[in-house]
């Protein structure tokens, strides 16, 4: 991996040259919470932030997504073909996009997503967690790759970390707003990783998680949790690597109709239905413990469906904590 | 290529099977997709009425056969749409999606299908397969209906209950309901047709279950009893295959909704599936 060094002072060239390559997206706040947005003046960017509401899935897996629109009775693809900045990804959306990635980029590929994917240029950006986050449990709180440059905070600026060729094709046509990075630069940005491990309120026990789990399929535990569950859906929409989707036709005119797909849940009591009315998960409990189950999943070559970014936790509205949950069933199994 | 998209198909012939189900024979509109377009037994196609939505559905003629079909039972908006549509109407499908049944490593052997319902449509397509191949020792078919009027491809069935032995075909069939055409049925095929349910026909059978496979397919309640009933006979849980149905958006992998299982196993019924072996069923929770 190639640093280098950006200084507080070139911090908003910097930004401004992001611009070459398309519209720039970055946390911004509201009230109390932040979201990712269109943001042309440095100054509204909010990068001390803790976590957006939704994740950065919204820019490849679109809350609603045209796929097609039909045309003298034949489709004709939506191409997307923007190019697009993402400033300020923190390293847990970064592995939640990797796990998305998984999924839409494996044969047979989503052509939407991963034009997309092509299209954007990801800026990451370092953290300091939050009551909520338990990534550092979960190996999510460090990104290698999975983005073009990755800013660390420093005292006077930043280290920066180039994570892909498009990632160094922009530092090498703006050679003069980097500097080499400096031994100092290198304690400071130690000691960052060091205090932000430390930091750290929650984490979650992985050790042999996915059996126990599995064994505590009776676990009384799901049923105390699935009555407080209000079977909102919130935990998935929010969810960085939730990405189960449902798919509609509408008549937009009388001849012409677009084929959209928008984002589903698996708390819908619809998500189980077949024909003839039978329902593979009938009740909250069931759907509450699939949740459970599928971002608890362990893939051998990848790790959890759950990167521990926290927003599941802060926005359900029956305060029901994922690795409180989790520990419980646990600590339930005999 | 964008996989979502459907190929053109033309609907040359519409068949009523019962009073639910019809059997669309298709025709690409595509000459070379038409001749190109190649399946396994047991696996399904998305059905794309174009502005209305999409459903899958099993292929139900058999590979050696052209053109494809599908036996389309009545049950909901898109699918009572599609009955509404007329022969020369055209419709998009994609695909073909799925495992199918693995029935290369099945030549040789006794062939068990096991039907309820609407799930004599996947098996269809392996039962024909099957006699057309001649490959195969011996095949069984036991298919259980609701009643006479339910019997999907009653004249295939009854004139495999009269001549399939000579292709080495055992048909026996089981009714719920009571009518004077299956007790006339019943009377003509006194040891192949009984009233009962599908496990009934089992009685009295004996197969090789060395060299046997099971195949079944039917709605989500008769798995346990028919795996039971196999189980019993000393059938290896590696024998038995069965293709299930889960609600479906893509086909793919990529929707989220044919998920099941838990932390240690999640299986998508679309790509992994649909076909499963009952092995799988213990190890996957909430597969059957
Ligand atoms: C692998 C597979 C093979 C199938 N093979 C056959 C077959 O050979 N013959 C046959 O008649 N039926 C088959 N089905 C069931 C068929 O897909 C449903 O009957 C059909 O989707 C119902 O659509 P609808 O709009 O009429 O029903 P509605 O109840 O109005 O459904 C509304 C929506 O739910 C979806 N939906 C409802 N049930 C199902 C379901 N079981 N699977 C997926 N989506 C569903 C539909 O896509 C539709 O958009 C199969 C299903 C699967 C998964
Ligand atoms: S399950 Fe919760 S903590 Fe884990 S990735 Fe999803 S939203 Fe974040
Ligand atoms: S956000 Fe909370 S209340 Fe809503 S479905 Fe998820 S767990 Fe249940
Ligand atoms: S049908 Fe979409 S993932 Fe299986």
């Amino acid at each position: 991996m190639r640093y280098v060094k950006l200084s507080s002072e070139n911090f908003s060239e910097f930004f401004e040259s992001l611009k070459e390559i398309g519209k720039i997206y970055g946390p911004v706040k509201h009230n109390s919470t932040y979201t990712f947005e269109h943001v042309d003046n440095v100054k509204d960017l909010a990068l001390k932030y803790r976590r957006t509401i939704l994740p950065p899935k919204k820019f490849f897996v679109k809350p609603r997504d045209q796929l097609f629109r039909l045309k003298q009775n034949t489709w004709e693809e939506v191409k997307d073909v923007e190019k697009f900045v993402l400033f300020g990804v923190h390293s847990c959306d970064i592995h939640g996009l990797k796990i998305l990635d998984r999924v839409y980029l494996q044969d047979p590929i989503d052509p939407y997503y991963k034009a997309r994917r092509d299209n954007a240029f990801i800026v990451g950006i370092s953290c300091m967690p939050d009551e909520y986050c338990f990534c550092k449990s979960l190996g999510t709180d460090f990104a290698m790759d999975g983005f073009d440059l990755f800013l660390h905070e420093l005292p006077d600026g930043w280290l920066v970390r180039v994570g892909s060729i498009k990632g160094h094709e922009i530092v090498w046509e703006n050679q003069e707003l980097f500097d080499e990075v400096t031994d100092e630069d290198l304690k400071n940005f130690k000691e960052f990783e060091e205090k932000r491990a430390k930091a750290f309120k929650r984490e979650i026990n992985r050790e042999g998680l996915a059996d126990i789990l599995d064994l505590a399929f009776n676990s009384p535990v799901w049923k105390k949790y699935s009555e407080k569950c209000l079977g909102c859906g919130n935990c998935t929409l929010v969810c960085p690597t939730c990405r189960c989707y449902e798919v509609c036709d509408n008549w937009t005119r009388a001849y012409e109709a677009v084929r959209e797909r928008r984002y589903d849940s698996c708390f819908m009591p619809t998500h189980g239905l077949v024909a003839g009315g039978h329902n593979f998960r009938p009740t909250r409990l069931d759907r509450f413990r699939h949740r459970y189950y599928c971002k608890s999943y362990f893939d051998p070559s990848a790790g959890f469906n759950c990167v521990g970014c926290g927003r599941c936790d802060e926005f359900c509205p029956a305060r029901i904590e994922h690795v409180k949950v989790l520990e419980e069933i646990r600590e339930g199994l005999i | 290529m964008n996989p979502y998209e459907s190929y053109e198909a033309k609907i040359i012939e519409i068949r009523e099977l019962t009073s639910r189900e019809k059997l669309f024979t298709l025709r690409f509109t595509d000459r070379e997709l038409e001749s190109t377009f190649t399946f396994k037994p047991g696996q399904f196609v998305i059905v794309d009425l174009r502005g209305y939505g999409e459903f899958p559905i099993s292929l139900c003629s058999p590979p050696t056969r052209k053109p494809i079909q599908l036996c389309i039972r009545r049950v909901g908006r898109l699918t009572r749409l599609i009955h509404k549509f007329d022969e020369g109407d055209s419709i998009g499908i994609r695909g073909p999606y799925g495992n199918g049944f693995p029935l290369e490593k099945m030549e040789g052997s006794n062939l068990i299908l096991v039907a309820g319902g609407l799930g004599m449509a996947p098996l269809r397509s392996v039962l024909w397969y099957a006699i057309d191949t001649g490959k195969f020792e011996r095949i069984y078919l036991f298919y259980g209906t609701k009643s006479y009027e339910d019997i999907l491809f009653r004249d295939e069935i009854i004139y495999l209950l009269k001549h399939g032995e000579k292709l080495n075909c055992h048909v026996k069939l089981a009714y719920e309901v009571e009518t004077p055409s299956c007790i006339y049925l019943e009377k003509g095929f006194s040891e192949k047709v009984c009233k009962g349910v599908v496990t009934d026909l089992f009685r009295g059978e004996e197969f090789n279950v060395e060299n046997s496979y099971a195949l079944i397919c039917g709605p989500p309640v008769m798995y346990k009893f028919v795996i039971k009933e196999l189980l019993d006979r000393g059938l290896s849980p590696g024998r038995i295959y069965m293709t299930l149905e889960r609600r479906m958006k893509c086909g793919i992998g990529k929707c989220g909704h044919c998920v099941v299982g838990t932390s240690v196993s999640m299986k998508y019924i679309c790509k992994d599936g649909p076909v499963f072996t009952y092995w799988d069923a213990l190890s996957t929770r909430g597969l059957i």
